[in-house]
């Protein structure tokens, strides 16, 4: 299996008081793609992630790989599974061509 | 996103200093300072709130006696450690302890491409060359450098020749500040400090010439959201008690090293707790503006400039910035 692993080199920080405001926002139907409450910085550039990408990076701790951090997700946000997978995969991709997370053998 | 603390702490161990520079903000300021168990006390503070980097400033930081100890506690905890230095004691062996001292990159200052304007700057005869044989002594000891160009009317003709000087001697990143009129600065304004005009034409120059430069090209300057330069994805306007915030050598705290106004001290006060509730934080947070930002049209964007450069012109946090080159109510910059 290969696990996802977020790179040690970046620094970063999740703000777990920021995901409550967000998941309370989202119970009001408000729209919360743009908030962020999870910070990395990388090259000197400051980076936030929104609540699902931010789910997938606190996930991605070396012992799951896509399809694993989906099904936490879908079960976690009772969300169509089929979703969460797409939307888990087009992150995971975009941050392993930045060299944000790293792919691994377990 | 607010915050619960700093990412940054910029920290002042001391202001003993080696140099007397024309720009220096600490303005020979002396304060004093806390006892090492203390000073690690503060480490332990900086690492149970998340903050995740430490930059070790002055004074000149090689001037401290335990600035390894306290690094290498601050890397031990998690932090990302990195300092600013004149170079002039920073040989060999100070580049082989600072490795195993944990940091994770060493700024070294380069305020001129010769040594005439460097020293003259720096007023120290011999620091050009010896800030040149700090970034290979770094890069000999596998350490990461960067440097920090103070920007004024000596050197901004030159600019360029100071990146490839630190290109080539390996410096990833070049910091091209902007000169702060604070403290020593104030004094030397008239004389070092570019006018508006002159500002917006370094900008366009700098940001044009990035995508070509020898190193990465990095600015402090929140005034550059009138060119379309800011950073995307950091906060609009100064960092300063947003992201960041200075450590003095006596547990105080200010917004930033050119703001000597204190928030509070971490020796009364925990550091999440002084973040999310002091009165001048949130000043600097949730300004009002003053006089021609109050009409502009790019004021979302800069949130009047640099915070600290108006206060030290105006005594207002919310003043407009004094390089701003901006008219009142039309914004005249644009990219150049």
């Amino acid at each position: 299996m290969t696990v996802l692993r977020r790179n040690p080199s970046l620094a970063w920080r999740d703000e777990p008081g920021a995901r409550e405001r967000i998941l309370a926002a989202l119970e009001r139907s408000e729209d919360v793609a743009d908030e962020g409450w999870v910070i990395l910085v990388h090259a000197g550039r400051m980076h936030q992630l929104n609540l699902l990408a931010g789910e997938i990076w606190l996930l991605a701790d070396g012992t799951r790989d896509a399809a694993a951090i989906a099904a936490e997700l879908a079960g976690r946000y009772d969300a169509p599974a089929d979703e969460i997978r797409k939307d888990v995969e087009a992150f995971v991709a975009e941050c392993l061509s930045r060299g944000w997370l790293v792919a691994e053998d377990a | 996103m607010e915050l619960t603390a700093p990412l940054t702490v910029n920290w002042t161990l001391s202001y003993t200093c080696n140099f007397s520079c024309r720009h220096c903000y600490s303005r020979g300021q002396a304060r004093p300072e806390l006892p090492l168990e203390r000073v690690l006390g503060l480490v332990e503070e900086l690492a149970r709130c998340r903050v995740l980097f430490v930059n070790f400033g002055g004074g000149e930081p090689l001037c401290y006696p335990h600035l390894w100890e306290v690094a290498r506690a601050a890397a031990d905890r998690g932090l990302r450690v990195s300092m600013n230095t004149n170079g002039w004691l920073l040989d060999a062996e100070a580049a082989r302890r600072a490795r195993a001292a944990g940091f994770a990159s060493v700024g070294v200052s380069l305020d001129g491409a010769t040594a005439e304007v460097h020293d003259a700057f720096r007023a120290r005869p011999g620091s050009f060359d010896r800030a040149l044989a700090a970034l290979e002594h770094l890069r000999d000891a596998g350490v990461a450098s960067t440097v920090s160009a103070v920007i004024h009317r000596n050197n901004v003709g030159s600019y360029r020749r100071i990146v490839e000087l630190a290109a080539e001697r390996g410096a990833a990143t070049v910091y091209l500040h902007n000169f702060k009129c604070a403290g020593r600065g104030a004094e030397n304004r008239t004389e070092l400090d570019l006018s508006p005009g002159e500002w917006r034409a370094f900008y366009g120059d700098a940001l044009a010439w990035r995508p070509r430069a020898p190193a990465e090209l990095a600015f402090d300057d929140p005034i550059l959201a009138l060119l379309g330069g800011a950073d995307p994805g950091a906060v609009k306007g100064s960092t300063c008690g947003k992201l960041s915030l200075h450590l003095e050598p006596d547990g105080e705290v200010t917004p930033c090293g050119f703001i000597p106004v204190s928030a509070g001290n971490l020796i009364d006060q925990p550091l999440d707790v002084l973040w999310s509730t002091s009165p001048v934080l949130r000043k600097m947070r949730e300004k009002t503006p003053e006089g021609k930002c109050r009409s502009c049209g790019v004021y979302g964007e800069c949130l009047g400039g640099c915070t600290a450069r108006a206060f030290a012109a105006t005594g207002s946090f919310n003043a407009p910035d004094p390089h701003c080159w901006a008219g009142n109510g039309r914004p005249q910059g644009g990219p150049s």
